[in-house]
């Protein structure tokens, strides 16, 4: 697409919410990288309804990795003694790249503080940001309130590698 | 997106089989059954994401946990079937040489 767009939605800051918020994300991560032809497949309609979320592109897959993460953060640590407030998600769609902004009024949040995780360990904790960060070409925080996290990815300055499909095979 | 999960017994080896999503939301349901597992002491185990959509970090901490305690007890756990965004999540934290060695 040539224009950009804006698209909005404010979830609860509660977990259960997530799933609305990844598959407006993953929409519109399609829009850029795969725009629908004018004439569509009653095949693909049919695929587009099921409730199977389709992350098989490497720009939906870290673009909802990492909006998912930051999801989890606000959810799990910004309203955790305090009454459950709202996420807002503004997406701007653009030619070439997603920019996201994620604002709540949630507990700040020191982004310095976070430590890198030493993946060696096999840690279970303390990745998302690191995902996060890996998963997106920029992430900015801003403290609050509102606390405003943004983040930029372009459709050619993704960080990882394009996962193959390895249906049978050992990772 | 919820999380569908089913144990089976193939000789000897426990195939653990994840369905949809694994994240913060649904790895809390899979907990019990990563319990029974270990204090069952079963020492060979396969987890198969052929049918993960999606993962998160808490999901990926439930597999590690799952890991790190059959390992405690002398077993092993091995990866198979990830794809697409599952799979590039492992990659990034370096965990599909570990779960597949």
């Amino acid at each position: 697409m040539d224009d950009g767009g804006v698209i909005r939605l404010t979830v609860p800051a509660d977990l259960k919410f997530r799933d609305v918020a990844v598959r407006l994300v993953a929409e519109a991560c399609r829009m850029i990288v795969r725009p629908r032809p004018l004439q569509q497949s009653p095949a693909s309609s049919a695929t587009t309804s099921s409730t199977h979320l389709d992350l098989s592109d490497r720009f939906s897959a870290e673009m909802v990795s990492a909006v998912s993460e930051i999801f989890n953060n606000i959810a799990i640590h910004g309203f955790a003694n305090r009454p459950v407030g709202d996420i807002a998600i503004e997406m701007t769609v653009a030619g070439d790249h997603l920019a996201i902004e994620i604002c709540d009024d949630g507990a700040a949040f020191d982004l310095s503080q976070v430590p890198k995780p030493e993946l060696d360990k096999l840690p279970e904790g303390g990745m998302g940001i690191h995902i996060a960060k890996a998963c997106v070409d920029e992430l900015d925080y801003t403290p609050g309130p509102p606390n405003v996290w943004r983040m930029t990815k372009y459709t050619n300055g993704s960080r990882i590698r394009k996962p193959r499909r390895m249906s049978s095979q050992p990772l | 997106m919820p999380l569908n999960h089913s144990t089976e017994d193939k000789d000897g080896v426990v195939v653990l089989k994840l369905v949809g999503t694994l994240d913060a939301m649904t790895a809390p349901e899979l907990l019990p059954t990563i319990d029974r597992l270990v204090e069952a002491r079963k020492n060979r185990i396969t987890v198969d994401l052929e049918g993960l959509d999606l993962i998160d970090s808490s999901g990926v901490a439930a597999i590690v946990a799952l890991y790190k305690r059959t390992r405690s007890n002398g077993g092993r756990v091995t990866v198979t079937g990830a794809r697409d965004q599952p799979l590039a999540i492992f990659k990034l934290l370096r965990m599909d040489r570990v779960f597949s060695a």
